[in-house]
């Protein structure tokens, strides 16, 4: 407890942090504590530690008494510590003129995101008419009454015999970092 | 002289001659969809010197700045600013050298060119189909409701347009949009729906205006109320003496055009005695008020009483002890902007008690875009108002019934003794 810094003491005070960093050696207040008292238990917990009056209570002295002391949560002092911590940054602030070349670099990335998604899907449904297009073709202009068309459509065996080795690991948006494990060997069968 | 100003000292005199407008305002060559010219700005006289003519958007030292101030010109911005502005290039805004946002605005400028084409051949094709009589183009239903289409089609394309334009943006928020633009109005109903209107259903639906007045309200134009030059907001308690005189409106249309519209005030708390509850009472009323997007204001003490009111305004005043009245102001819209027979009108409504709002509805086809709310009760001053306009009940107080408590809820009842 006395290793600490004051600075750090006195932090841990204002936020009711117990002080149970047990150092590695007892310190001289902790050996006497331990001497008066004479518990038979040989470890008194951390908390005990830190608050010698009430052993059995991990409430502090202060909040145990009704309306006194701070009743703030400790989630709300949290962020209020790091909220206002020197070492938090500050709010990002623009002046009016750079706030609006910032917008106007929003909004044109936007609309170029959305002209992409839209030319995306209008090449998709290109290469979907095209397909349908071509098998409507087979179907009607084969000259066989449609077999070619009908032999084609036969899905049977198409997922059963091979998988598409796509299938074969989770889809990513990009290749892996190595393209290709050339020490790969198959693992021996026993 | 001022910190700032000794700071850019040396840069002043050479700068000061390259220094032409304080805020320019460029128009763009591709900007042919806005075809107003820039507004000719006051330039400051080149051939004299700067004391002897300062500009108040680059006056920095206080001399100056009282000169200015006695002349009856109030410096722009602040003191720190304009200095800076005296050694800056003051480039406009869109030739600002940023790379990244000239790309953005190269950007932009390309989308507005194809969406000016497509508005085009919008608006082609909308010709092509209204010069096609109803058999050529099918059934005349579908060609109604295509062309309907296709019109909402153009005016979302219109705003698309320029709704990316940080100067429209700019422009907006400076509250210097042009609203007879279609996309000063989108953005300015926008801003309205955000919070304005939102605030002003909520107090008319929770004090019960809505159903009460009228069956139900969908506010569409944006309503400022104004006693003595001073804004009211919706639900808030006016005093007697403030509301002797008619209030001014500005109503505020986002739609193109002109619309005829019927403003109707109306009391729905007077307390009735007799029958143990509330009547109506219509404090004014007034047909055939022109409002479009551009022309807002309207004055109601103003508003010809040949033509146009039908009841004038009733200065509006509470008991003493009744509960508080609620005022409530709608703007009715007139079936088609069809102006209503005035004469007719006021031969037929005679009564300010007798005549409702909802029989009003019914019976000229009118519909509620607009509502505002305000209240009054009894204070200091409303004796001497309810003098003035000769109120009959003025020395009369409201006391509400003791309500006897039922035999079992009685702290002491005598069959406990």
């Amino acid at each position: 407890m006395r290793s600490l810094s004051p600075a750090l003491a006195s932090l841990a005070n204002v936020f009711r942090i117990p002080m149970s960093l047990t150092p590695a050696r007892p310190t001289v207040s902790r050996a006497c504590n331990e001497i008066l008292a004479r518990r038979p238990s040989p470890q008194p917990g951390p908390i005990t530690a830190a608050v010698q009056s009430a052993p059995f209570s991990s409430t502090s002295s202060l909040a145990k008494r009704k309306g006194k002391g701070s009743n703030v949560d400790k989630r709300i002092t949290l962020i209020r510590y790091f909220l206002y911590h020197p070492l938090t940054p500050r709010p990002l602030r623009f002046s009016r003129n750079r706030y609006l070349r910032h917008w106007t670099i929003h909004r044109a990335w936007q609309l170029f995101q959305a002209k992409q998604r839209s030319a995306h899907e209008l090449e998709l449904e290109r290469q979907y008419q095209a397909m349908q297009s071509a098998c409507e073709e087979l179907r009607v202009g084969a000259g066989d009454g449609g077999r070619l068309f009908r032999k084609s459509m036969i899905k049977k065996g198409i997922f059963n015999d091979m998988f598409p080795i796509e299938y074969g690991r989770m889809q990513t948006e990009y290749p892996a970092a190595e393209g290709w494990n050339h020490d790969w060997k198959r693992p021996e069968k026993k | 002289m001022a910190h700032c100003e000794r700071a850019s000292k040396p840069l002043l005199q050479c700068l000061r001659n390259t220094y032409t407008r304080s805020l320019p305002v460029i128009q763009l060559p591709t900007r042919g969809f806005h075809s107003t010219a820039a507004a000719g700005e006051a330039q400051p006289d080149q051939s004299q010197p700067f004391h002897k003519s300062p500009d108040p958007s680059l006056v920095s030292s206080p001399r100056l700045e009282r000169r200015l101030m006695r002349q009856g010109t109030a410096p722009i911005g602040s003191r720190r600013r304009r200095a800076a502005l005296q050694g800056s290039a003051n480039l406009p805004f869109e030739q600002l050298p940023y790379q990244c946002f000239q790309e953005a605005r190269q950007v932009l400028l390309a989308d507005r060119v194809e969406k000016l084409e497509e508005i085009e051949k919008m608006r082609q094709k909308i010709a092509r189909l209204e010069a096609l009589s109803p058999e050529e183009a099918g059934n005349e239903q579908s060609q109604k409701s295509r062309l309907r289409s296709m019109q909402l089609h153009l005016e979302r394309l219109k705003i698309h347009a320029d709704i990316n334009d940080p100067l429209v943006k700019r422009k907006f928020e400076d509250g210097q949009g042009d609203m007879s633009k279609p996309i000063y109005r989108f953005l300015a109903d926008r801003k309205w729906r955000e919070y304005r209107r939102k605030i002003l259903v909520q107090r008319i639906t929770q004090m019960n205006v809505v159903p009460d007045v009228l069956p139900h309200c969908e506010p569409i134009v944006d309503t400022k109320l104004y006693f003595n030059s001073r804004q009211v907001q919706p639900g808030d308690f006016v005093e007697a003496k403030n509301s002797t005189s008619a209030p001014k409106l500005d109503v505020q249309l986002f739609e193109r055009g002109e619309k005829l519209v019927t403003i109707a005030v109306v009391d729905p708390d007077v307390p009735n005695v007799e029958a143990d509850s509330f009547d109506y009472k219509m404090h004014y009323l007034a047909v055939n008020v022109p409002i479009s997007a551009v022309n807002t204001k309207v004055d109601l003490s103003q508003l010809s009483t040949d033509s146009q009111v039908v009841f004038s305004w009733l200065p509006p005043v509470a008991q003493k002890g009744s509960p508080y009245h609620r005022l409530s102001l709608f703007i009715m819209e007139q079936k088609d902007s069809q102006p209503l027979d005035f004469a007719a009108m006021k031969a037929k409504e005679t009564d300010r008690a007798s005549t409702l709002l909802r029989t009003l509805q019914a019976r000229y086809h009118l519909k509620a875009i607009g509502a505002h709310l305000f209240r009054t009760q009894w204070d200091e001053s409303t004796l001497e108002v309810m003098k003035q306009i000769g109120f009959s009940e003025a020395d009369v107080e409201l006391r509400r019934k003791k309500v006897e408590p039922l035999p079992y809820k009685r702290r002491n009842p005598s069959s406990f003794r």
